[in-house]
């Protein structure tokens, strides 16, 4: 009772409607985001300066050596520059993709609910089914693309995108693209919906050419929608872990081992447990830096179109 | 909103007339639309062969047989990871809209800096892919006695939804009128009884969403099943199709892998099927709404 008169004096909650007697309503929710979110992010700063394996817990303290090892052995440097090539080709190939899609059938198009579903089927298949299907459109001499160029009297059997450290990681964020960009595109048609067919008239009678309807009317005023899309396929990027997982294990070499995927393994291949929670630290901190810096840009823009 | 949806459907839409630009058009959407289903069909093509059929699967459709997906089927252990399947999503995807609307409640609603703190405090967990901190995760459980049954990754599902849903809960609930509940509180209803009968019916759009974006990735998601759950008899279809992971690899084993990845899908393709409608809108409207 003496809290709440407190709050009142401080401009907080003064409505009688609702009241901080809703609070009791976060209890569920927030009592299990803080015991099994928020306490392990916590308690990955404890590990991270153990030795622990995961299975003996008479572990020692290591002081900082995980972290000195994770910097010392390329592990982070290596997974984080594949993690961001393989971001920033999924997140712009995917809303370039979608958005194109989206403005195609944004128009009088016939059939467009069977193009729409077409787009977007791939949505529905778990990323392992994914998987499966493109290491077999991968796979060199049998596979689809290498089958398709040895048809046409191209050398299929050369063609084996996994099995080149240049290309797998592009290889694999196609994959991703694939399975991705009709979500990306459902979104973009939602907010092409919304903008008001008078404007694009307008502008046509002004004498707009067709890529100015689009750059100049368009995208302004479905940019938070651009926003939130970028956002989504961001986080997603970030997340890069399960075509590694499938399709390539990591390799050729370490060209496709994503942060996801390092700490996978090094946790449970390698059963380091203390080494993999350094590793998510630092990850963690670059993440959070990158996802910041993207938001700020991205609001500043948004006010500016 | 049903009869306005109705309507929209009886207004034939006046198609473009085909110009030369308006058919280039048309050839582009359609060869993008082949490409990228291209390999559904292939591989919904050659599941349909007997294991055995070693043609190229380019040849399209030549055999029909159910000999793969018999074996698939019996390999796979299919109705038991069906309902494992279907339980830990319905379940999960049930609590996350219950813990979810509940949560938006008082963050939607009330107007202090700590409402605001809370909102920004769930939402933090998106940024974080929760995968990362898997291992103080995988201890938390241990030390918490949390034994590893089928139902041991919804604790995971239910926790990594809660950031997404919470965003898209408290964002629809800032657009509802307070007037109503206005109104129910001069007649006396109570707290619970308010959110129970006002809100969270007017909710309904939201939840929607909610159920079919998060009940998507629930449904798909291999990684906490792999994770958590030691024994066959409680994996769900994803982590099930882990035991091809040595086939994919083996053309003498494709028809068979295929047809497992056919009955993989199934169940969500057949509900996608159904519910298009909901599912574009629903997908949409989480992501322009929140």
């Amino acid at each position: 009772m003496a809290q709440q008169t407190r709050k009142k004096r401080k401009g907080g909650n003064s409505s009688l409607i609702f009241s901080n007697k809703m609070y009791v309503f976060l209890i569920p929710a927030l009592a299990m985001f803080l015991v099994f979110w928020i306490y392990p992010v916590l308690q990955l700063f404890y590990y991270s300066i153990t030795n622990f394996n995961g299975i003996n817990y008479n572990f020692d303290f290591v002081g900082l050596k995980n972290y000195q090892k994770v910097l010392s052995n390329g592990t982070l440097t290596n997974s984080l520059k594949n993690t961001m090539i393989y971001a920033v080709f999924t997140v712009t190939l995917s809303n370039i993709l979608g958005m194109a899609v989206a403005m195609a059938l944004n128009t009088k198009i016939r059939l467009k609910g069977l193009f729409r579903t077409c787009a977007y089927f791939p949505a529905l298949f778990s990323a392992i089914v994914v998987g499966f299907i493109w290491s077999y459109v991968y796979m060199p001499g049998s596979g689809m693309i290498a089958n398709l160029l040895s048809n046409i009297g191209m050398n299929g059997a050369a063609f084996n995108p996994l099995g080149n450290f240049r290309t797998a990681l592009y290889a694999i964020a196609i994959v991703e693209v694939w399975k991705g960009f009709g979500t990306t595109m459902i979104i973009y048609l939602a907010g092409l919906q919304t903008v008001d067919e008078s404007i694009l008239e307008a502008g046509q009678i002004d004498g707009c050419t067709e890529w100015q309807l689009i750059s100049k009317i368009k995208l302004p005023l479905i940019s938070s929608t651009v926003t939130i899309n970028v956002i989504l396929s961001v986080i997603a990027g970030l997340k890069a872990f399960d075509y590694s997982f499938i399709m390539t294990n990591g390799g050729p070499g370490k060209s496709t081992k994503t942060l996801m995927f390092q700490v996978y393994e090094t946790a449970f291949t390698d059963l380091k447990m203390g080494r993999a929670s350094a590793f998510s630290v630092m990850a963690f901190a670059f993440i959070i830096v990158i996802t910041v810096l993207m938001l700020l840009y991205l609001n500043k823009r948004e006010v500016e179109l | 909103m049903a009869l306005g949806k109705k309507k929209e459907e009886r207004v034939k839409p006046s198609y473009m007339k085909l110009t030369p630009k308006t058919v280039l058009l048309y050839v582009a959407i359609i060869l993008f639309c082949v490409i990228v289903i291209s390999p559904l069909v292939i591989v919904f093509s050659s599941s349909l062969r007997t294991p055995g059929n070693q043609t190229s699967p380019l040849a399209l459709f030549i055999e029909f047989s159910g000999a793969s997906y018999a074996k698939a089927f019996n390999s796979m252990n299919y109705p038991m990871e069906l309902i494992n399947s279907f339980v830990t999503t319905a379940g999960s995807v049930l609590c996350i809209v219950i813990f979810a609307t509940m949560a938006a409640y008082p963050i939607g609603r009330i107007k202090t800096k700590l409402a605001r703190f809370l909102y920004f405090f769930f939402i933090s967990g998106l940024i974080i892919p929760s995968q990362m901190v898997i291992v103080p995760i995988a201890q938390t459980l241990n030390r918490l006695g949390i034994p590893n049954t089928r139902f041991t990754p919804m604790i995971m599902f239910i926790t990594c939804s809660l950031p997404f849903s919470v965003f898209l809960f408290s964002g629809f609930m800032k657009g509802l009128p307070v007037e109503i509940e206005e109104a129910a509180y001069i007649d006396g209803a109570s707290l619970g009884k308010r959110f129970t009968t006002v809100v969270f019916p007017l909710l309904q759009p939201a939840i929607i969403s909610c159920v079919i974006t998060q009940g998507l990735w629930i449904w798909n998601d291999y990684f906490y099943p792999m994770v958590f759950i030691s024994k066959k008899a409680q994996y769900s279809l994803p982590v099930g199709m882990l035991q091809f992971l040595g086939d994919k690899e083996n053309p003498a084993q494709w028809n068979v892998l295929f047809a497992a990845c056919v009955l993989c899908a199934l169940p969500l393709i057949v509900v996608f099927l159904a519910l298009q409608k909901q599912f574009v809108n629903g997908i949409a409207a989480g992501a322009v709404k929140g």
